[in-house]
C-alpha cells in the first residue's frame, strides 16, 4: 500500500507515522532485506551504474527528495525514464575535499542521498556520517564501497539486447545482480532483472521470455535465479 | 527617458537658475541658508532639480513649461520668486545643460534660446567658455586661439577624429559640447538611499555565534529600511571582513521571502563555509577564522517594489525548508553553483537533454521538450553521460582505426574499443553511423558526427561518436 509520506519538511524523527523502509521498484523489493531500502543505514553498490538509479526511482517518485552527489555522469534523463521526480532531485558533482561535511548537510534535507566519495573514507568519518544517519531518517546509498553497508548490490553479468552487427539499436538488457550484506541481509541472494526492460522500466526476468540470442540458462558458475522470485511485474 | 515625455534623438530643454552673488566660494553660513531657500524655491516649480554647483542649479523645463505657459512664463515667474528672496537670479532656456549655462550668463534675467537656435548661440559663444567647464582646462582654450579657432562655432567645424586625435579625451568631450552634445543627462532624481546596514566589531570577533546575532539584528535594521520604501530585494548580499584583511562575499536568494533569522542563519553558514573542515581540526569548535569578524555588511540587491508572492498552484515541486537549508549550507560551502536542480529538456544529444540549473535558480531547459528533435538516438536512455566526452579509439579487426567517409560509409566493422585509461574491450555488437549535422547556419557552433552504439564483451554498452576523425564515447549504457 502506498503511503502518503511527509513531504521533507517534515522533523526528523525514528519510528512515529513515518514507515521504517522507503520503497524501492517491485522488481527490486526481492535484493532488499524488508522488501526496501531501510532508514538510516548505508546500502553499497558495488559500482555506479542504472542499478543505482533504479534504487532511487520509486522513493523520488514517492515524495521522497533525493541526492546525487559526486557522480557528474549520472544519467538524469535515465533515471527520469525510471520514476526519478527531477523536481525533488539535488545534484552535486563536486563535493571537493569537504565531501563528508556537504553529504552530512544533504542527509539533513534529503531522505535518500546517492554518493559515490571523491576519495576512501577514513574509518572516523564513516562513523560520523552513520551517526547522523542514525540520528535522521535516511538512506545513504553509495556506488563504491563501504565496510559497514547493512547491505551490498553487485551486478554480476549484464547482456544487452537489440544490437546486431551494424543493425538493431539497444533495446533491454538483462542483468544478474547479487545481493549481499550483514544482519537480516546476510543471506546471498541473486535475482535476473531487466535493466532497463523495453518499455524503459525494470522487470524481473524470466528465463522463458529471454528474447533469442541471451542464454536461456544462467550463465555458467552462478546460481540459478532464486525461488520465489519468478514472478514477472513492472514497477 | 520617456519619464520626461521625450524621444529619442530629442535634445532635453534645461533650464538653469543662476545666482552669481551666491557663487562666491567663501561664503558664510547666511548665505548657505539662503542658497538652500533659493532651491527650495525652484523645487517648487519642479521636483527634480539637480544642483549643478554652489548658486546654480538645473532642471528639465519641458514639462513644467507646459503646466506654467511657455518657458518664457515659467522662467520669468521662477526669478521673480527668487527675487522675492531678496536674491538677484539669472535664468536660461536651452537644449542640453551646457547651453543653458551660458544663455543664464547673459545680461538678461531670463534668456530663452529656441530649441533650433541652440547651435547658432552655441557657435557664437568664445571657445574661452569652454575653461569654466572642469573638463577643458586653460591649455586647450589657449591652444584653440592660437590655432585662430576664436568660436565655439570654429571648433565644433573640424572633424570628430581630428580632434580626438589631436586634443585626446578631453578635447573630445570639448567638441561634443560646443557641438551642442552634451556629456550627460541631469541627474536630477534624488540619489537612492543607502539601504545596506553594516556592523563593525571593535575587537574582532572570533566566535561565529555573536557575528550571527549581530546579523539578525542588522537583517532586521535591512528589513525596516527596504519596508519603509515599499521595496524588496531579490538577493542579498553577504560581506565579512576578517581582521587578516580577507573578505568573504557571497548574495544569498532573497526574493522578500526570508526572515531576519533566516539571513542570519545565511550569514552563519558563510562563515562557516570558511570555516577549516571539522574532520582536520581540534577541538576548538566555534572559530571563524583567524583573526576573528571586524566588519559585517548586508546590502540588499537589485531592490524591486514589493508586491507579495505568489505560488503556482500546480506543477511546482517547492523546496521544503528542511532541503533549502541543507542545499544553501552546500552552497555556502561549495558556491552557488555547486548544486543543481536537473530540468528535462529537448535536443538531440543525450547531454543537451538535461539542463543542470542552480538552486534557487529559475529553473528551465536550454533547449525546450515536446518537440520531435529529429536525429536523436531512441530507446533506453544512457546510465551514465560523461559531462566532457571521453577520448577512445576504436579499431576494426586488422588493427586499423575505424573511419567513417563524408558519405557516412565505414572503413571497416568495429573491433575493438579502447576508452582512454582503460584496457581495450572486443565489441560483440554494433549499430550505426547515425550522421548528425547540427547548426550548419553557424560557423563557431557547426558540428558534424556520426554515432554508434557499440556492446563490448564486458556487457556494457556505450554510445560513441565521430566527430572530427576522433572518437569520442559521449555515454554508457550499464
Amino acid at each position: 500500500m502506498p503511503h502518503p509520506y511527509p513531504a521533507a519538511s517534515a522533523p526528523a524523527c525514528r519510528g512515529g507515522g513515518i514507515p521504517p523502509v522507503l520503497p524501492v521498484l517491485s522488481a527490486l523489493r526481492g535484493l532488499l532485506p524488508r522488501g526496501g531500502l531501510v532508514r538510516g543505514s548505508v546500502v553499497a553498490v558495488t559500482e555506479f551504474g542504472l542499478l543505482c538509479l533504479a534504487l532511487m526511482a520509486a522513493a523520488s517518485a514517492d515524495g521522497a527528495w533525493c541526492a546525487i552527489a559526486g557522480i557528474p555522469e549520472a544519467g538524469v534523463l535515465a533515471a527520469a525514464g525510471l520514476g526519478l521526480d527531477t523536481e525533488r532531485t539535488l545534484l552535486v558533482p563536486a563535493p571537493g575535499p569537504a565531501w563528508p561535511q556537504v553529504v552530512a548537510s544533504l542527509l539533513d534535507g534529503c531522505e535518500l542521498v546517492l554518493l559515490r566519495p571523491p576519495a576512501p573514507a577514513p574509518v572516523q568519518v564513516r562513523q560520523r556520517l552513520e551517526a547522523t544517519l542514525r540520528r535522521g531518517r535516511g538512506v545513504l546509498l553509495l556506488a563504491g564501497d563501504w565496510p559497514g553497508a547493512q547491505v551490498r548490490l553487485r551486478v554480476v553479468t549484464q547482456r544487452w539486447t537489440g544490437l546486431g552487427d551494424g543493425h538493431g539499436r539497444l533495446r533491454a538488457c538483462c542483468a544478474e545482480v547479487a545481493a549481499d550484506g550483514r544482519g537480516e541481509a546476510a543471506v546471498a541472494r541473486t535475482c535476473r532483472l531487466w535493466l532497463p526492460a523495453q518499455d524503459g522500466g525494470i522487470a524481473l526476468a524470466d528465463p522463458a521470455d529471454l528474447p533469442a540470442g541471451l542464454p536461456s540458462g544462467p550463465p555458467a558458475g552462478l546460481p540459478g535465479t532464486a525461488p520465489g522470485l519468478r514472478a514477472v511485474s513492472a514497477g | 527617458m520617456s519619464a520626461r515625455g521625450l524621444t529619442a534623438g530629442q535634445p532635453s530643454r534645461i533650464m538653469v537658475v543662476s545666482c552669481p552673488e551666491l557663487r562666491d566660494p567663501d561664503q558664510d553660513a547666511e548665505a548657505a541658508r539662503r542658497h538652500e531657500r533659493v532651491i527650495a524655491i525652484v523645487t517648487g516649480f519642479c521636483p527634480d532639480v539637480e544642483v549643478v554647483e554652489r548658486g546654480m542649479c538645473a532642471f528639465g523645463v519641458r514639462g513644467p513649461a507646459r503646466y506654467y505657459g511657455g518657458e518664457q512664463t515659467l522662467a520669468a515667474r521662477v526669478t521673480a520668486a527668487v527675487a522675492d528672496l531678496g536674491v538677484r537670479s539669472r535664468a536660461g532656456v536651452a537644449d542640453g545643460l551646457f547651453a543653458a549655462l551660458l544663455a543664464a550668463r547673459g545680461r538678461d534675467p531670463v534668456t530663452v534660446i529656441p530649441s533650433p537656435g541652440t547651435a547658432r548661440f552655441l557657435a557664437a559663444q568664445p571657445v574661452s567658455v569652454l575653461a569654466d567647464q572642469d573638463l577643458a582646462g586653460q591649455d586647450l582654450v589657449a591652444l584653440l586661439c592660437r590655432l585662430g579657432l576664436r568660436t565655439l562655432g570654429d571648433f565644433a567645424a573640424l572633424p570628430v577624429h581630428d580632434v580626438a586625435s589631436r586634443f585626446g579625451h578631453a578635447g573630445e568631450r570639448a567638441h561634443r559640447l560646443a557641438r551642442g552634445l552634451d556629456s550627460r543627462p541631469l541627474a536630477a532624481c534624488p540619489p537612492p538611499a543607502d539601504l545596506s546596514v553594516a556592523r563593525e566589531f571593535d575587537p574582532p570577533e572570533p566566535r561565529a555565534g555573536p557575528v550571527v546575532f549581530a546579523a539578525k539584528a542588522l537583517a532586521e535594521r535591512m528589513h525596516d529600511g527596504l519596508a519603509a520604501r515599499g521595496l524588496t530585494c531579490v538577493r542579498v548580499q553577504v560581506l565579512a571582513t576578517w581582521a587578516d584583511g580577507r573578505e568573504s562575499s557571497r548574495r544569498w536568494r532573497h526574493d522578500g521571502l526570508l526572515s531576519a533569522a533566516a539571513v542570519a542563519d545565511r550569514v552563519r553558514w558563510q562563515l562557516d563555509g570558511w570555516r577549516p573542515a571539522p574532520i582536520d581540526r581540534g577541538a576548538h569548535d566555534d572559530h571563524c577564522a583567524e583573526g576573528g569578524v571586524t566588519l559585517l555588511r548586508l546590502a540588499p540587491d537589485q531592490m524591486v517594489r514589493a508586491a507579495g508572492q505568489q505560488l503556482a498552484l500546480w506543477g511546482e515541486a517547492v523546496p521544503g525548508d528542511r532541503v533549502a537549508r541543507a542545499a544553501m549550507r552546500v552552497q555556502a560551502m561549495l558556491g552557488h553553483e555547486a548544486v543543481l536542480r536537473p530540468v528535462l529538456g529537448g535536443g538531440r544529444n543525450v547531454s543537451d537533454q538535461v539542463t543542470p540549473t542552480p538552486f534557487g535558480d529559475r529553473r528551465e531547459p536550454r533547449l525546450a521538450a515536446g518537440r520531435p528533435w529529429p536525429g536523436r538516438v531512441r530507446g533506453a536512455a544512457p546510465g551514465l553521460v560523461f559531462p566532457a566526452a571521453r577520448a577512445a579509439e576504436v579499431t576494426d579487426g586488422s588493427g586499423q582505426v575505424v573511419t567513417v567517409s563524408g558519405r557516412c560509409e565505414l572503413s571497416a566493422a568495429p573491433a575493438r574499443l579502447a576508452v582512454r585509461g582503460e584496457p581495450p574491450r572486443r565489441v560483440t555488437g554494433w549499430a550505426g553511423p547515425w550522421p548528425l549535422h547540427e547548426r550548419w547556419w553557424d560557423p563557431a557552433a557547426v558540428r558534424r558526427r556520426a554515432r554508434f552504439q557499440l556492446v563490448t564483451d564486458d556487457g556494457r554498452a556505450w554510445l560513441a561518436v565521430v566527430q572530427d576523425g576522433r572518437w569520442l564515447v559521449e555515454a554508457g549504457y550499464w
